[in-house]
């Protein structure tokens, strides 16, 4: 086992759908009675009907619209610039005895550093703008990617490759016809790990740099003393994560029916 | 690694060529680093990319002059505390979750609810409620590492063999003891690979509260370094976080393996 | 001259891994004739399978000479097909797709393709399954779908390596005797590797029983049965009976050397 050994992704059904809500109904109830007795300062709960208002407002208005699509464009860019080296990159570490060579010490090197601490580099390198954002993205969700393809081609099992050659398949088309088919699943669940990640890295560039985005709009709402827009962006991301999350899985469920 | 991992020598000669192997192997990084070093002053300015080696010697320089040790022990503490408080509620909690149906339909929505969520959404509200300051960060790291430890301590307990415990009552263990001296130990395994889980989320939680709302620690002093233009320091502290990050996880595997004798 | 001669002359195989190399295989010749089936008994661990990949060309010996039809094997080849013991079915394929795959890998045209899969699906008895996946399949099923793959591309060879090892009884019997009347209405020449003494026996021409560590030739038994009887009279008669006995006696002298 070493470092860059990243395990499942683990869940349980509990994750999944729970399985009663009466206690979030009870939360909701004591928050709201809580606060509208005025019991807790408003500055650090307000009333979850002033939160929904004020995100219906942010909504309507098409800040908050605005602001998730601007995250949503850093992450998904960055995303991809990882998902379009990581895999490639993965795979050849394992299938090719140069580029693992190389890429193996850089990847136990590179992949321990808390991507988040590189953001005032980049901020220095690439400025504050979309372009630095989306550049550090790809470079914090590369190592998962990379990792979790150069894994799961590792793992591809020989009697496979055999039999595609002794079925008449040359050599140099096997990483294509067995190794990437095969090593699918892994890799999924590396895009699987960075998109959470991917999130993770914009909100918090967002937060330190500023340049709009849902990290912006939520620790504004802190600065501006609006404790309502935090949590109106707080429960706006929580959605987005929710249906980013289901729709991969989703994808996952129809790419690898077979799986 | 498989192919150029090396075994321990015991002989001269194959000693010999262990150091060759170790040389071979990290070679790769050498180039990185050279080409850092010729890019450094020639295709992009010195301050702005400065050589490694003079971030090296910084780094060096930032720990034992002492400069740098206040806020590292500053940031050690509040991992150490975020993630101590992560384990003790998130062990308690994922257990009873699993062996308890009414805590688990009690809790079981809200884990649903924070899984998807990306982390450090939650600093703002951290800030919000402790303002900048210790506290924001251990409750950032608190809660980031909290659902690793929940899940996995959860599935562990949930997925007890059935044959441990039915062999353990048939001599004689009482349903009040079945908890402590069955279930628990059964489930260490997976608790602790949620802990590893944890450790390297931990850091990017630490780092990511100091730099939005702290006014020491390691996070901190990278922006501030960064706001005041010293570079090489800037890097030298990245490169001294990245190895306590390295440090952490390294340092947790092998306790792992030591505990674990028994896997 | 498309025959299936395999003749292993003094062959040797030495893995080299970390430090110690082992020898697994050791001076060991044989001869199986065209459109024989011969089958290699041994205690666990004497090399069997070794020796099938050796035969396959996944494996390359260290001294001595594996030919078939008078070539030296240098690498796998569609004149043999290797049927595993954990199927090794492509498991993003279709049952159909997996049977193609070694038509299509040889140029064989679309229309001919499917047709020439559908009869051997049809043989191993899995009409109605073509569009399924293997992970729905049992283990019986797969292995059908795994000899049925092999036949397709029709290599003159069939290299079996304990191929039913992992079913229980009654589908051994029934893949037993599937394989039979494949072997006697095609005429390929069939190795086959196990460790059931009964298989080999019911199954086989001649049995080649192997040493234990570093596995070589031990004895090869003759075995004339009278093939126009059932299963039952078969396996009730007295030259089955004795033969078996004999075979097993055999096998027996290198197993007690280990225990």
């Amino acid at each position: 086992m070493d470092v860059t050994n990243i395990a499942r992704i683990s869940r349980h059904d509990v994750v999944e759908g729970a399985k009663s809500i009466y206690s979030l109904i009870l939360l909701i109830a004591l928050w709201e009675l809580i606060t509208q007795a005025g019991l807790i300062h408003y500055y650090f709960l307000p009333p979850l009907s002033d939160v929904l208002i004020e995100g219906y407002e942010l909504t309507v208005s098409g800040e908050m619209i605005q602001a998730s699509l601007l995250t949503l464009k850093r992450a998904f860019l960055g995303l991809l610039i990882a998902t379009v080296l990581g895999v490639p990159i993965g795979i050849l570490i394992a299938r090719n005895r140069f580029v693992g060579w190389f890429f193996d010490p850089i990847i136990t090197i590179g992949y321990p550093v808390p991507i988040i601490s590189l953001i005032p580099v980049f901020m220095l390198w690439f400025g504050i703008g979309d372009v630095s954002k989306i550049i550090l993205v790809g470079v914090g969700t590369f190592w998962p990617i990379a990792i979790n393809a150069r894994n799961s081609a590792r793992a591809v099992n020989q009697n496979l490759i055999w039999s595609a050659r002794m079925m008449g398949t040359p050599k140099r088309n096997l990483v294509w016809k067995v190794v990437v088919p095969d090593a699918a699943p892994g890799v999924l669940t590396g895009i699987q790990i960075a998109l959470p990640l991917s999130l993770i890295i914009t909100f918090v560039f967002e937060m330190v740099a500023g340049g709009g985005g849902l990290g912006h709009l939520e620790i504004q709402g802190v600065r501006s003393f609006t404790s309502t827009q935090t949590y109106a962006t707080l429960i706006a991301i929580m959605l987005i994560g929710f249906v980013l999350d289901g729709t991969l899985r989703k994808i996952r469920r129809r790419l690898l029916r077979w799986a | 690694m498989s192919y150029l991992h090396s075994e321990k020598a015991g002989i001269v000669s194959t000693g010999v060529r262990h150091v060759g192997d170790v040389v071979v192997r990290w070679l790769p990084l050498l180039i990185v680093t050279g080409l850092w070093e010729l890019a450094s002053g020639w295709v992009v300015v010195e301050t702005v990319l400065p050589p490694p080696l003079d971030v090296l010697i910084i780094a060096v320089d930032l720990v034992v002059s002492g400069q740098i040790v206040g806020d590292l022990l500053v940031s050690l503490w509040r991992i150490i505390w975020g993630l101590s408080l992560a384990i003790g509620v998130g062990v308690v909690l994922g257990v009873t979750m699993a062996r308890v149906d009414p805590i688990e339909d009690f809790f079981g929505v809200f884990m649903s609810l924070i899984y998807p969520l990306p982390k450090t959404a939650l600093v703002p509200l951290a800030v919000l409620w402790l303002g900048s300051g210790s506290g924001t960060a251990i409750l950032v790291v608190f809660l980031a590492c909290l659902l690793p430890i929940v899940l996995n301590s959860y599935n562990a307990a949930e997925s007890v063999d059935q044959n441990l415990v039915w062999s353990a009552k048939m001599m004689g263990t009482s349903d009040r003891d079945m908890f402590r001296r069955v279930v628990v130990p059964a489930a260490i395994p997976e608790i602790i690979t949620g802990i590893r889980q944890a450790v390297p989320i931990a850091f990017v939680a630490l780092v990511s509260a100091e730099l939005i709302a702290a006014n020491r620690g390691i996070g901190y002093r990278i922006l501030s370094y960064g706001q005041l233009g010293i570079y090489e320091s800037m890097l030298a502290v990245i490169v001294v976080i990245s190895l306590a990050a390295y440090v952490g996880v390294r340092g947790f595997e092998r306790i792992e393996r030591r505990v674990l004798v028994w896997t | 001259m498309n025959e299936g001669r395999v003749i292993a002359s003094n062959v040797e195989k030495v893995y080299r891994s970390e430090r110690t190399p082992t020898t697994a295989i050791e001076d060991l010749s044989f001869e199986v004739g065209d459109g024989e089936f011969f089958s290699v008994v041994g205690p666990s661990g004497c090399g069997k399978s070794t020796l099938l990949y050796l035969i396959a060309g996944f494996l390359d010996v260290t001294s001595g000479m594996i030919t078939v039809n008078d070539h030296a094997v240098e690498g796998p080849g569609t004149d043999r097909g290797v049927v595993f013991q954990d199927y090794a079915l492509f498991p993003w394929k279709t049952v159909m797709g997996n049977v193609t795959y070694g038509l299509a890998e040889n140029g064989v045209p679309k229309d001919e393709r499917r047709e020439t899969a559908q009869h051997f699906i049809d043989t191993m008895g899995l009409d109605g399954f073509e569009d399924t996946y293997p992970k729905e399949l049992s283990g019986g099923m797969k292995q059908r779908v795994g000899l049925a793959r092999t036949l397709a591309y029709d290599p003159k060879i069939l290299l079996m390596d304990e191929p039913f090892g992992a079913l229980d009884q009654p589908l051994r019997e029934a893949l037993q005797d599937n394989l039979l009347d494949i072997w006697r209405e095609l005429g390929k020449t069939v190795v086959f590797i196990t460790h059931d003494v009964e298989e080999a026996v019911y199954l086989s021409e001649r049995v080649l029983i192997m040493t234990r560590h570093p596995g070589t030739r031990k004895q090869v038994i003759d075995i004339d049965l009278d093939r126009t009887q059932d299963r039952e009279a078969i396996i009730t008669s007295e030259e089955f009976t004795e033969t078996k006995n004999e075979v097993w006696r055999s096998l027996r002298e290198e197993t007690k050397h280990t225990v």
